[in-house]
């Protein structure tokens, strides 16, 4: 009996040994959740936080639901969305597509969307922003799929609104640069007119060989196939290229500097901040010469 | 993209993901079988811990001078990757009073996953020990390196790291049929480890990562 159960234990434990069930992927996620958004009033950490100028007035902020349903799900997902600007003008006005990073949630994210709508004059371009699958109080667990469906979600509730993609600029910052280039080279609702990458990753592969020093291959740790560095090649529309020249988490020269490199569409511009970090462009670069950049890059023909 | 996935980007330090197999040869034609656990030290929120490598590891004595092992990491196996080592540790001279004994091993470090992702990693290491005492308990001191064959990496780019060097330390407590060890070792002393996913922790600050391991070596 002891001899039985001692080799039905070996058993098993050889079989999930091998079974090889573990990935990171889900835990390349941080889905930090929330119970309700604050967006000014939120008191946790942020990256910057700024002044009354940039106050957005309570009837230009919209937050509501979106249903998402990536490729192949038997059912969609409910994710938060955020809408600054007037949404009866959406047909006519220019909007940003903000793709948050990995770090948090939208309140978190929230001063930069201001900064964003702010740019130029006082609430000058609408700015989407949504919390992916699992992150803020969006439901479900995320999924690189599920992320470019949420995003997409997104762009096709603002074509339901009037947007055309001539007016329609993609961000993405940090893990962000996913879905922005993803969808942008392969557009499902709405085809972006233009590109905007601030501290982007190139791919998974590169996250693997810096951490190593060592030519890994990514397929050891993790099945995700995102991959900006080669997405980017089919981009056509113009592209601004954002990225602190001290970013210690997405290196500057292995992954912003290739995926600029890889770019071949027609127009590209490169802003590397001196001193910025990962988190810390707009900062560092000043709200006032990172708005006019924004600016002269959306409004340049 | 913060700070959850670092202990889980840490994975990535495959490559220092164990002890030194064996430092001191087995007698000849004795069998030993080890268990290790430990790994790389780095900041999980405000706690500094050592990534949670397990291998298991069965030598022999094929005679006084050199042990043949083989190595299978289970952490590995657990993301789905079969990772080995086949190697063997030759004891150069014996210790001479203060003099150590020297030996190096020579090893073949194997990971695959699929015929995309597939690595072959050749290690050498360099080890001086000095026994002690009625158990002959030993220190020991040694350099662990590890050599990347791949000219290039992702997306074509230039592979220009191809040795990796990781300097110990270790002592080994004997019974007589078992042994514990424990080592310290600090891995890529010569590399920055600025600007990278990974918030690796180090006595070097800003230079290589720090692996603490402890390992249980039974011998018939």
């Amino acid at each position: 009996m002891r001899s039985t159960t001692f080799n039905s234990f070996l058993l098993l434990l050889i079989c999930f040994t091998f079974s090889g069930c573990l990935r990171l992927d889900e835990n390349l996620f941080n889905q930090q959740k929330l119970t309700e958004y604050k967006l000014d009033n939120y008191t946790g950490e942020t990256d910057f936080t700024l002044d009354y100028l940039y106050q957005i007035p309570d009837s230009l902020v919209h937050i509501f639901q979106l249903a998402s349903q990536a490729p192949g799900e038997p059912a969609a997902t409910a994710i938060y969305a955020i809408y600054i600007g007037n949404i009866s003008r959406i047909s006519t006005d220019t909007v940003i597509m903000y793709c948050h990073g990995n770090r948090d949630h939208m309140d978190f994210y929230w001063q930069r969307a201001k900064l964003l709508a702010n740019t130029g004059t006082k609430n000058r371009f609408g700015v989407l922003m949504i919390d992916y699958r699992g992150y803020g109080m969006s439901e479900g667990k995320p999924t690189e799929a599920g992320i470019y469906a949420d995003v997409d979600a997104a762009l096709n509730w603002l074509k339901n609104k009037g947007l055309s993609g001539d007016r329609l600029v993609m961000y993405g910052f940090s893990l962000g640069s996913a879905p922005a280039t993803k969808l942008t080279a392969e557009p499902r609702s709405l085809t972006p007119s233009k590109l905007m990458l601030e501290a982007p990753f190139a791919n998974a592969e590169t996250m693997v060989q810096d951490a190593s020093g060592l030519a890994m291959p990514s397929q050891f740790f993790t099945d995700l196939s995102i991959n900006n560095a080669v997405e980017i090649r089919s981009v056509q529309q113009p592209f601004f290229w954002i990225h602190g020249e001290a970013d210690d988490f997405l290196n500057i020269s292995t992954h912003g500097q290739m995926v600029y490199d890889n770019y071949s569409g027609s127009y590209r511009e490169a802003h590397r901040i001196p001193g910025a970090g990962h988190s810390t462009i707009p900062a560092t670069f000043g709200f006032a010469s990172y708005s006019n950049a924004v600016l002269s890059f959306i409004t340049r023909h | 993209m913060q700070k959850p996935l670092t202990i889980l980007l840490s994975l990535f330090l495959l490559a220092s993901c164990s002890p030194t197999r064996f430092v001191k040869p087995l007698a000849k034609k004795e069998h030993a079988a080890n268990l290790s656990f430990g790994g790389p030290l780095i900041k999980f929120g405000t706690a500094t811990i050592p990534i949670p490598f397990v291998t298991v590891n069965y030598g022999y004595g094929i005679d006084s001078t050199l042990t043949g092992f083989a190595s299978f990491n289970i952490t590995s196996a657990l993301y789905g990757n079969f990772q080995a080592e086949l190697g063997a540790t030759k004891q150069w001279t014996k210790q001479h009073a203060y003099l150590p004994a020297l030996g190096t091993t020579l090893q073949l470090n194997a990971i695959y996953r699929n015929t995309e992702a597939k690595k072959l990693y050749p290690q050498l290491d360099l080890h001086a020990y000095w026994e002690y005492g009625k158990r002959k308990n030993y220190f020991y001191i040694g350099a662990s390196n590890w050599f990347e064959l791949s000219k290039t990496r992702t997306l074509g780019v230039s592979q220009d790291k191809h040795w990796i060097l990781m300097p110990m330390a270790g002592h080994s407590f004997n019974g007589k049929k078992w042994n514990v060890n424990i080592e310290a070792k600090i891995m890529a002393p010569n590399l920055s480890n600025e600007k990278l996913v990974v918030d690796y922790q180090t006595p070097l600050r800003n230079r290589g990562a720090f692996g603490v391991y402890i390992g249980y070596t039974r011998k018939f």
